[in-house]
């Protein structure tokens, strides 16, 4: 007998309105339909008829609250070829170091999030202990912990200071030693390893046909990441290389486990090139064009277009921009964020799992979407009945402890 | 990558290529080649793009530019990565009259341009010929025909508000 269960609009594991509409026989999924229809805010209507591109950029910040560095960096590459603007070499450096803190804070809170899902609530709030670090700095830098309005067209607005830097190092030093432990606790844990081993597996095959990106695909055996392949601001000084599991544990199998290491390698990574930004980095200006009202009517006489694409924690990020000659606002403006290319690959990862599976499994993309506590859960008599964020987790929680003691 | 634009030259397809300066002490380019694609031949020029690359051509999304009497449809494909700095974007254009907008579906070919097929269908008005899955994809379902946000003309959202002005 099979069975449709919804589950969103909003759910913990799923993070902003999203519908999975899933069909099961028993425990097991045998099929998957994503609904996204649920919320649009209209952000690209805004660019494109109300904002000027000054004020666009703080409203792309706003796409996302985790990545307000790569919306902004993804639209800064775009318009800068459009409108053929330079950057100053410090402020590529500085962009640099921005986006990589990002990743840094955006990758340990993903590690939280998927510690609760599977029920390891005291990992959950050691690595967002650990995170607690970066996020610090972030403030001490930007002035601010999430939205940090540091793009501007041709530079930053904020320089990174001398008394910032060595406590910046501080913070890598921290990382450093503490790389150990975190991956000790994640990549070597029974109980995790048991949750996600073979889990939620895309195959190389499919992450290649569905078009997937970052985490997502390296950790199926794409070795894709734009700062390689097409490296952008300061980015080609530092031969980035992208990551798969294979590195660390020698064979790339596609599933939960190993979208967990690939994440765990890049936090390493972005410590070892803010680092060397930081040795490295020039001194010089860091705007190209400071005074805005100058700007602004240069872009507004400005006429051409361009694409930005910009490796974000969760993968490519792509804005296309197009200016017109006296037309203020974008004559076009196309965001792309990474889950809209990542969510097409919940089908091939969800089919054949258990329905506590899917909070983990949804999560592994680490989708940008948001969040859900209530499920509603049809029976076969029509009746409905509702299963709410506290229930799913129990289910999750006691799958963890039915595997513990040998089940299945 | 040669082996493509050796193949466009040869079918005549016109195409431009644009490069923009990247990097500090490195200098690297970042490469992108725009084809201009009449309708008729979308379908031939994705599978050429197919048959060209390595691995598979990454599909990332497509964008669209009202332009007054005709619209601008833009496939944003990547091809050559996973090796370092061999990466470029390939953007396929196709050019549609305002009176006649259609195009086929590429979903067959490429599974990831469902989404964006959708996307465009919803938001633009532009019809996709045999879209095996027309539902919208992210305005809701009661979200009113004929009105499509993307475009510039009489078919674009004509009442807007703002947050504040809905309350009252």
């Amino acid at each position: 007998m099979k069975y449709e269960i919804p589950i969103g609009p909003i759910h913990p594991a799923l993070k902003e309105p999203i519908l999975l509409q899933l069909t099961v026989e028993g425990e097991e999924i045998k099929d998957v339909d994503v609904i996204a229809s649920q919320n649009h805010r209209g952000i690209e209507w805004i660019g494109m008829n109300r904002n000027n591109p000054v004020q666009s950029i703080y409203i792309a910040e706003r796409i996302c609250g985790i990545c307000n560095i790569s919306h902004p960096s993804a639209m800064m590459l775009a318009v800068e070829e459009a409108a053929n603007i330079e950057v100053p070499e410090r402020a590529q450096y500085i962009r640099v170091i921005q986006c990589e803190l990002e990743r840094i804070h955006s990758h340990l809170l993903w590690a939280g999030v998927a510690a609760h899902e599977i029920g390891f609530d005291s990992l959950l709030h050691y690595t967002w202990k650990v995170r607690e670090k970066v996020m610090d700095i972030l403030e001490l830098i930007n002035g601010n912990r999430v939205t940090k309005a540091i793009m501007m067209y041709g530079g930053v607005r904020r320089d990174i200071k001398k008394e910032h830097i060595p406590k910046i190092k501080k913070m890598l030093e921290y990382y450093k030693e503490g790389f150990d432990k975190l991956a000790k606790f994640f990549l070597e844990d029974k109980t995790v390893e048991m949750r996600t081993r073979n889990v939620g597996i895309l195959t190389k095959e499919d992450a290649l046909k569905l078009s997937a990106i970052g985490p997502t695909a390296r950790a199926s055996g794409v070795k894709k990441d734009v700062r390689q392949d097409q490296p952008y601001f300061a980015y080609p000084d530092f031969d980035v290389k992208a990551i798969t599991p294979d590195m660390f544990t020698g064979e790339v199998v596609g599933d939960t486990y190993d979208r967990i290491v690939v994440r765990l390698l890049e936090v390493k990574q972005s410590v070892e090139i803010i680092e060397r930004a930081l040795d490295e980095m020039p001194s010089g200006d860091i705007l190209s064009e400071p005074k805005l009202a100058k700007l602004l009517m240069d872009l507004k006489k400005a006429e051409g277009e361009g694409v930005g694409r910009h490796e974000a924690p969760r993968g490519e990020v792509i804005h296309y921009v197009k200016l017109k000659k006296d037309f203020e606002p974008f004559f076009s403006w196309k965001v792309r964020a990474p889950t809209y290319s990542n969510i097409m690959s919940w089908i091939p990862m969800l089919k054949g799992c258990q329905i506590a599976d899917v909070p983990i499994v949804a999560a592994s993309i680490d989708p940008c979407i948001s969040c859900t506590n209530r499920v509603i859960r049809i029976k076969g008599d029509g009746k409905k009945e509702i299963i709410d964020g506290d229930e799913l987790h129990r289910l999750s929680v006691k799958k963890t402890k039915r595997l513990l003691e040998g089940g299945s | 990558m040669e082996e493509l634009l050796e193949k466009l030259k040869k079918k005549k397809i016109k195409f431009e290529i644009r490069e923009r300066e990247e990097g500090v002490k490195k200098k690297e380019k970042r490469r992108t080649i725009l084809v201009h694609t009449p309708r008729k031949i979308l379908r031939d020029t994705v599978k050429m793009l197919i048959e060209t690359s390595e691995d598979f051509p990454h599909f990332s999304v497509c964008s669209f530019t009202d332009c007054g009497d005709h619209v601008e449809l833009n496939y944003h494909f990547s091809v050559g990565y996973g090796k370092p700095l061999k990466e470029t974007n390939i953007i396929l254009r196709v050019t549609l009259k305002k009176d006649d907008l259609k195009v086929p579906t590429l979903t067959d070919l490429i599974p990831a341009t469902i989404l964006s097929e959708r996307e465009i269908k919803e938001m633009t008005g532009i019809e996709i010929e045999n879209i095996p899955d027309g539902r919208h994809m992210f305005l809701t379902k009661d979200f009113p025909d004929g009105v499509y946000p993307w475009r510039r003309d009489e078919t674009a959202p004509k009442e807007t508000r703002k947050l504040y002005e809905v309350w009252k």
